[in-house]
């Protein structure tokens, strides 16, 4: 069977999928501010605990609920050594120049790459169980509260969904553009990762060229469609939480401050 | 008239003019082709119908409204609809039902009305039942009826189509020129610009621009049989007429220059049954 990339709506029925896409991404803030607040191995115990049983409760398959932490490695990799040799500890074990490895740079290192790589997970827990259109929606009903200090939240509402729309699309033509210039005798496979990081620079141009000639074209297609300001508009409706909503919202909470409260200090 | 304008010229960069001197009426109900190679302004006139440009030089007026006044251009919008080239660059949202409903929300529609009307317009491109799905899970033809449903939910007079069918297969073609016939016969008026010129055939209307310039209007018949009048324009008539012509050439007189295929077999017949 093909693998499932990473982060992609898998459609179902569980607890997970029928959650509201608001109370999943602030249940998602405050297990990410769980992870990171994770200090003894047993506030990490309690974040995976909670990981575990979230894939459990969704149903999903295990391999590409996991996945992000394939496709990064040389990332975590390069993540891990900034940490492991610019954090200046006590217990030096060696030292290269300006490099310095000690026992806390490590255990920095360790620390950091764990974390992205939970957070990541719970990340793609949300988009898998969660439709694009969800989480859009969810995110403009989300940053509402912040129009009292200015933030002209219609607009990047607005913003969000269109950006969210063009992804595929932009996706797909940066592939085209890929096999154009294969075509011309371009590589992009090579094994040195710095050659590999230069050869995409030429991609990098005609995507963008093309991304704006796009956006300049849906600027007016929007305008033909009658658009003058996000604030002129029809409201879209507001959903009422149901009660499991704040139970999850609740349990969450808690588990935010077990780690804080108890977990945190325990050695 | 529910277009009508005269001396309308546009310049882009401030020198070169993309349209000159143009005056066009276009009546209600009306189905209008118009033709014209690439950089003839085609587009520049159109965008002149829904204030996608400003009219600098001219006058116009478009189902009532004066374009010189700019207090109305919105209002003139949701009557004048307009499909693009490119069925990717037109969708706002991540679902065919939530990109329907865009243009009735800038319109401030009644929230309760908007899923009614969203489902009206796709029944009417004969998207029916995709409501949920996303724009770029569709064919091309696809999009440009979703695109298409999103200017019909607006209830339009005039529908115009700038190449709406250039970036499609020809299946994906047939459908959306079904659709044009159809809101044609319902009485819609119709502005479609094209490179193809058999597209032009079934037009009430056809005008032939080049360099910024109306070079002809008339019927499809005195346009796309007159081979100078088409040269000029640097097109190509459609098939049946180039044939026409290289039979005479060859000595071989049909009675009247054809339109289409079906034409031209019927005047082969025609010869073939005389002799
Ligand atoms: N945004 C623009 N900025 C500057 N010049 C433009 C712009 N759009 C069009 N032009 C110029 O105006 C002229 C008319 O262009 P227009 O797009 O109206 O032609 P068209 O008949 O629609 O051609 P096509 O068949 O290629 O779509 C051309 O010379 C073109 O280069
Ligand atoms: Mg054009």
């Amino acid at each position: 069977m093909k693998t499932l990339p990473a982060g992609q709506y898998i459609p179902g029925h569980s607890f997970l999928h029928q959650l509201d896409a608001r109370t999943k991404i602030l249940c998602l803030f405050l297990l990410i501010a769980t992870v990171i607040g994770a200090l003894s191995l047993w506030s990490y115990a309690l974040v995976l605990a909670v990981i575990a049983l979230l894939i459990l409760v969704s149903r999903l398959p295990v391999r590409p609920a996991v996945a992000p932490v394939r496709g990064i490695y040389r990332f975590l990799l390069i993540v891990f050594l900034m940490n492991a040799l610019f954090f200046g500890g006590e217990e030096v074990l060696a030292s290269w120049g300006i490099f310095q490895l000690s026992r806390e740079g490590i255990r920095q290192g360790f620390r950091v790459v764990g974390n992205v790589l939970l957070i990541l997970i719970l990340g793609n827990l949300l988009t898998m169980t969660t439709l694009p259109t969800q989480v859009t929606t969810a995110l403009e009903s989300l940053i509402k509260p912040l129009k009292f200090i200015g933030v002209p939240t219609e607009d990047v509402a607005i913003i969000i969904s269109i950006a969210i729309q063009f992804i595929p699309t932009l996706v797909e033509e940066t592939e085209l553009i890929k096999m154009a210039q294969i075509a011309r005798g371009a590589r992009f496979e090579s094994k040195k990762l710095l050659e590999r990081a230069a050869s995409f620079i030429p991609l990098v141009v005609p995507v963008f060229i093309s991304a704006f000639r796009r956006a300049d074209e849906l600027a007016l297609a929007m305008e033909a469609r009658g658009y003058r300001n996000a604030k002129n508009r029809t409201r879209r409706k507001k959903e009422p939480l149901a009660p499991h909503d704040y139970c999850a919202l609740a349990v969450c909470a808690f588990i935010c401050l077990v780690q804080f409260l108890l977990l945190r200090n325990l050695v | 008239m529910l277009v009508e304008g005269k001396n309308i010229s546009f310049s882009y960069d401030g020198f070169s003019l993309a349209l000159r001197d143009v005056a066009i009426k276009i009546e209600k109900g009306e189905f209008l082709v118009i033709l014209g190679a690439n950089g003839a302004g085609k587009s520049t006139l159109v965008k002149h119908f829904n204030a996608l440009l400003p009219l600098e030089q001219g006058e116009l007026r478009v189902a009532q409204i004066d374009l010189r006044d700019e207090k109305d251009i919105w209002l003139l919008r949701r009557l004048c609809g307009m499909v693009f080239q490119n069925p990717d660059n037109q969708f706002v949202s991540s679902t065919v039902e939530e990109d329907i409903a865009f243009g009735l929300e800038n319109y401030e529609a009644p929230r309760d009305e908007i899923p009614e009307r969203v489902r009206a317009a796709l029944a009417l491109v004969e998207m029916g039942g995709y409501e949920k799905r996303a724009p770029d899970t569709l064919s091309g033809g696809q999009k440009q009826r979703v695109a298409l449903a999103g200017v019909l939910a607006l209830e339009p007079e005039i529908i115009i189509f700038d190449e709406a069918t250039a970036m499609l297969d020809p299946s994906g073609r047939q459908e959306v020129l079904a659709i044009m016939d159809k809101l044609h016969k319902a009485g819609k008026t119709i502005i479609a610009i094209t490179h193809y010129v058999e597209e032009a055939v079934a037009a009430d209307k056809v005008i032939l621009m080049q360099k910024g310039r109306i070079l002809a209007c008339g019927s499809p018949e005195a346009i796309l049989t007159d081979l100078d009048l088409m040269k000029a324009a640097e097109l190509l008539p459609p098939l049946p007429v180039r044939l026409y012509h290289d039979l005479r050439q060859a000595g071989v007189h049909l009675k009247n220059c054809p339109l289409t295929n079906e034409e031209l077999v019927k005047e082969i017949w025609q010869l073939k049954s005389k002799t």
